[in-house]
């Protein structure tokens, strides 16, 4: 094995530092988040800015105006948000040219000490095992969706505590590589890290700098590779309300937590959704309260071993129709397959006619599926 | 072809929970992928024509997506080597569900992120997607209005 053990443990236990910073809840520091904007906001010749601190990115947005995003050719404002972009891109740039170049080979699913000792350098290793999963974790899970919901233009702002990434990439190959950076990179890099450790979302302005505070809640379910998950509440949420709500890692409204009734399900258009919100309730309670009648069952062609069961609708579902459940054709991440209810016309009572006419075919075109997933 | 080989040439990815070292099944027939069926181009060619002003174009290795999410996310994408087929968007299908028309001269593939890949064999096909019924009659620009229809977004 080309590195020992002992500084591998290290690695990881810097990487696991990193993703406990990028998901942490609770309150800033606000000193040191303070002292760090302001020496940003020095390098990029500018005195220390006034600070507003708010609960939530959603209350950030209220305080700053959208951008400044500068058009690459066209625009050459200097104003102090892109200066402190210009900084932070040179800063990322110099120490990209430090790091090993990246090996690109077939993506290895193997304990992280077998690769080693199979011969894997070190770097790879740690890209694939600790900072790709790091990535996912933070911007995949937590920053797209934030940033979806916001709605409106963020702007050009950083993330604080949700920047751990980038942040981590370099700390760790600089430990597994006895890598070195010059003073005033590694000191620059620390002004980061300092946010990454001490705060939220912030936005730099020309003498103002609005910071929002983290998430009081994060809510993962349980897992090697966990998602936003919370069954009785936000999955995110924040001091002021701003909150998100997740299924198993499916963004849905508040009322598929809080209160999924039938009626609601009935009204719902997104069949992600709705079946998010039918697991919530728990599929049989769902069947039952919803007082459905099984109108008939028959195998799932081409999805071998599962069926397909009509059910009869109650009155006050709106028009006449009935309601086709399906079993998914692929296999989730816990070993189950996900249960689908899909509203079809009323007239038909055979489940295979039914399922052909959601593609629009006959139920004998459709009994000649050959495959599922 | 294994899985891996299919996502290491097209730079696709799928979720990590799936079994990437499976070979991918080439299907010659119906088979359906979540909301989409892809089905032979005979079994509704008297219903469903190809704009006669469609130019077919070469499916590449990088893929086209055919289908995307509601959320965004979880597209359809359909990859081939190159020249080993030609798709349109153009299809005339009085259902709306048609969403491409595609022939091919060796395997081609379609991948999704949750439901991993299916090979297509040699043929004419149609992809469609899939819609459900809606009590009240909604026009939108997913619905095919008369049919009291909508798509299903997933």
């Amino acid at each position: 094995m080309p590195i020992d053990a002992e500084r591998w443990w290290r690695a990881v236990a810097l990487r696991d530092a990193w993703q406990a910073h990028g998901l942490a809840t609770g309150p800033s520091d606000r000193a040191a988040t303070e002292a760090a904007i302001s020496a940003l906001y020095q390098l990029a010749d500018r005195p220390p800015p006034v600070f507003t601190w708010v609960d939530s990115p959603r209350a950030a947005l209220r305080l700053v105006p959208p951008g400044p995003v500068r058009h690459p050719v066209r625009d050459l404002s200097r104003d102090v948000a892109n200066d402190i972009a210009d900084r932070w891109s040179a800063l990322r740039w110099r120490l990209d040219g430090v790091l090993p170049s990246r090996q690109w080979s077939a993506w290895s699913t193997e304990n992280a000490l077998d690769a080693l000792r199979a011969g894997h350098s070190p770097a790879y290793i740690a890209e694939t095992h600790l900072l790709a999963p790091l990535l996912s974790q933070v911007r995949d899970r937590v920053v797209r969706f934030v940033r979806a919901e916001l709605g409106e233009t963020v702007g050009l702002c950083w993330y604080g505590q949700h920047e751990v990434d980038w942040i981590a990439r370099f700390e760790v190959h600089r430990l597994l590589g006895g890598l070195s950076f010059t003073d005033e990179d590694s000191a620059e890099l620390e002004l980061w890290a300092v946010l990454a450790r001490s705060c939220g979302w912030w936005w730099p302005r020309e003498g103002h700098c609005v910071v929002s505070e983290r998430p009081v809640v994060t809510h993962f379910e349980a897992g090697d590779e966990p998602r936003l998950h919370n069954e009785n509440g936000p999955a995110v949420a924040y001091g002021d309300g701003f909150a998100l709500h997740f299924w198993h890692g499916t963004r849905v409204p508040a009322w598929v937590i809080d209160d999924p009734t039938h009626e609601r399900i009935a009204a719902e258009r997104n069949v992600e959704v709705r079946r998010c919100a039918v697991e919530r309730l728990g599929w049989q309670r769902f069947l039952d309260g919803a007082d459905l009648a099984l109108v008939a069952t028959a195998p799932d062609p081409g999805n071998h071993g599962h069926e397909l069961r009509l059910y009869d609708q109650p009155a006050g579902w709106g028009a006449r129709q009935r309601l086709l459940v399906t079993v998914n054709g692929s296999v989730e991440r816990d070993g189950t397959r996900r249960r689908y209810g899909l509203r079809v016309p009323a007239w038909f009572d055979d489940p295979v006619d039914a399922a052909a006419w959601t593609y629009g075919l006959t139920g004998t075109q459709y009994a000649l599926l050959v495959r599922r997933t | 072809m294994k899985l891996f080989e299919l996502l290491d040439k097209t730079n696709l990815d799928v979720l990590d929970h799936l079994e990437r070292e499976v070979s991918v099944p080439v299907v010659d027939g119906l088979h359906a992928q979540g909301d989409v069926l892809v089905l032979p181009f005979d079994l509704v060619s008297s219903v469903v024509r190809i704009d006669v002003h469609a130019l077919l174009a070469d499916v590449p290795p990088e893929g086209v997506e055919l289908v995307r999410g509601a959320a965004g996310g979880n597209p359809h994408t359909l990859t081939a080597d190159r020249n080993a087929a030609r798709w349109t968007a153009s299809v005339m299908d009085p259902l709306g569900l048609a969403v491409a028309y595609v022939e091919n001269t060796a395997p081609v593939y379609l991948v999704h992120p949750e439901h991993g890949a299916t090979g297509i064999a040699p043929g004419r096909w149609l992809v469609r997607r899939q819609r459900e019924h809606v009590a009240v009659r909604r026009r939108t620009s997913f619905s095919s209005g008369w049919s009291g229809s909508v798509l299903v977004a997933d």
